[in-house]
């Protein structure tokens, strides 16, 4: 087994593995985006998991979610960066993307709320419910389904960076 | 072209004979609207069916939480419209997260049941695979590969290809593979956990890298379609129920110009001297026993007319005789006592055979076992070895 590394916070150094960047405006221009760097980010990372295939496909299907997202934001200038790197078992997705300050505010609420106690009955009433997932209810899906941690940090200018956690290695359905 | 845009993403299809609605592919929308013949299809099957609709995912391998919800919606809503009617969502594993996003709608409503299907992949391997049957394996492979390594080359094997080994067992073919011709890369899918379990510790033990070991159903694998230069699959199809299924996915999986390679037994010339006529008893009633169990351990010469009905041409086919000659003859009599517990033991029990005949069935395992050590003695099993290109 490798070694530990920590950060001076104590937080153990997650190594790069892939980032991505792309003008806002370009990952706009078609929804098959989200497809596609899912897809492609997926495979690209999950080679030396011990399934590949199968990590890949569990990986695209919640790094997608996420890029769905993004690609929701009504900001129309700025970048956005993929970065995926990994500790161990988990792998961390920082995705920073420009938002307007409603949805800057918006997110930091709804990630607070993810951890809450009743994050899977949120979940369940909202699948049994009328109106379609909102972006609040994809965040808590990655929550419940794939027993992610989700934090929000500051970016620079108008964008947001979400910071999601994915234990995926190992994990059971 | 990107090869998604060649692909279509998903498919939507209700087969009334069994009240089985089945989704695949993947299905990513950006608004509800481009479902909307795919939401109708599942109306239309709900107004129809009674009593269970069955609801397949098998080889659902992407759906975004818009469509889950489109979907569920239309299930949810049947559930509280028509009490009477039952839904059975059938997921499989080896997706990764079907099973629990749709158990989730058994907890809305319990008329939603969630089955997963993995357990049921091959009928009557069970056998095979548990149990103390991985060092034979080994052995059976080390005596296959004095032959197969020379073979391979005539079949499509080169260095730097990008390979497939599809029911890869415990995974030590994949790794003599690596080590002889150095593939860029070698995906190794197979169903059984606990086999794949020991080629992953194999693997780190030995620090071999290069070799993906993944957890798949031979027959609706998750794999893209046409990305391999070679695909192999390996005394496999003899012991699956559907042959052809698996091919067709190999067939799908392997490259335009690439080429797919199968070997098989015909367990019935199976051979030896001395004690000819008791040996070849026995391995005619082997040929049986597997027929009884809906394998077909005959399949050797019938790997021609396989692969054609299968759409491969260049068909190229071959044999060769594992004997008691190969190394040390005493690996081929520890084969030969596995084989003797597994058939004359389980499998001959299982099938209901008196004591009676199960003596005589050991009798020719034993001669065999006989044939193989005698310092003139001769003991022959025989492989039948087949490849196909897939057309450009």
């Amino acid at each position: 087994m490798g070694a530990v590394h920590h950060d001076l916070a104590g937080e153990p150094t997650f190594e790069p593995m892939i980032q991505i960047d792309m003008e806002i405006r370009n990952f706009v221009s078609a929804w098959r985006h989200c497809d596609y760097v899912s897809t492609y980010v997926a495979r690209m990372i999950s080679q030396t998991r011990s399934d590949s295939v199968r990590h890949s496909n569990l990986f695209s299907s919640a790094f997608n979610e996420l890029l769905e997202v993004a690609f929701r934001t009504r900001h129309g200038d700025g970048e956005l960066a993929c970065r995926v790197s990994r500790h161990g078992a988990t792998d961390r997705i920082e995705l920073t993307f420009p938002c307007v300050a409603e949805e800057r505010q918006f997110y930091k609420e709804a990630v607070s709320q993810v951890a809450g106690l009743e994050a899977r009955e949120r979940y369940v009433s909202s699948v049994s419910g009328d109106i379609a997932p909102s972006r609040e209810i994809v965040l808590l899906e990655l929550a419940v389904d794939y027993n992610a941690t989700l934090r929000v940090e500051e970016a620079d200018g108008d964008a947001i960076k979400l910071v999601v956690d994915l234990p995926l290695e190992g994990f059971e359905h | 072209m990107s090869p998604y845009s060649l692909l279509p993403r998903f498919k939507a299809q209700y087969d009334a004979n069994s009240q089985e609605f089945s989704l695949s592919g993947v299905v990513r929308p950006q608004a509800i609207d481009e479902l909307a013949p795919s939401l109708a299809l599942l109306r239309d099957a709900i107004a129809r069916v009674r009593g269970v609709l069955y609801v397949n995912v098998r080889r659902l391998t992407q759906m975004n939480n818009a469509a889950f919800h489109a979907f569920s919606r239309i299930i949810i809503d049947a559930c509280r419209a028509r009490p009477d009617l039952k839904f059975v969502v059938i997921t499989s594993s080896v997706v990764g997260w079907t099973s629990r996003k749709f158990s989730r709608l058994s907890g809305i409503e319990p008329n939603i049941t969630v089955e997963e299907y993995d357990s049921e992949f091959y009928p009557g391997q069970g056998f095979l695979e548990e149990g103390g049957f991985v060092p034979i394996l080994r052995t059976q492979t080390k005596m296959t590969w004095r032959h197969e390594r020379a073979i391979l080359p005539r079949h499509g094997m080169r260095p730097g290809i990008v390979m497939a080994d599809i029911c890869c067992g415990i995974g030590d073919f994949a790794v003599l593979v690596q080590k002889e011709f150095q593939p860029s890369r070698i995906v190794a899918l197979d169903h059984s956990m606990s086999s794949l379990n020991y080629a992953r510790q194999v693997m780190r033990e030995f620090d071999i890298r290069g070799i993906e070991y993944t957890y798949g159903d031979a027959s609706e694998m998750l794999l893209d379609e046409a990305q391999f230069d070679l695909v192999t699959c390996r005394h496999s199809l003899q012991i699956f129920n559907r042959p052809e299924l698996i091919l067709k996915e190999l067939y799908r999986i392997c490259k335009p110009g690439g080429r797919v390679y199968i070997t098989n037994e015909k367990n019935s010339h199976c051979l030896g001297e001395p004690r000819a006529e008791s040996i070849r008893w026995t391995y005619n009633e082997v040929a049986k026993l597997f027929g009884h169990f809906e394998m077909d351990v005959e399949l050797g010469p019938k790997s021609r007319r396989y692969l054609i009905e299968t759409g491969f041409e260049d068909i190229r086919v071959e044999t060769f005789m594992v004997t008691n000659l190969d190394g040390d003859p005493q690996d081929f009599a520890d084969v030969i006592v596995a084989w003797a517990d597994v058939y004359a033991g389980e499998m001959a029990v299982r099938r209901g055979d008196g004591p009676e005949f199960v003596a005589r069935f050991r009798q020719g395992f034993q001669d065999h076992i006989f044939a193989a050590l005698h310092p003139k003695g001769y003991a022959g099993w025989p492989i039948w070895v087949a490849s196909g290109r897939r057309p450009q």
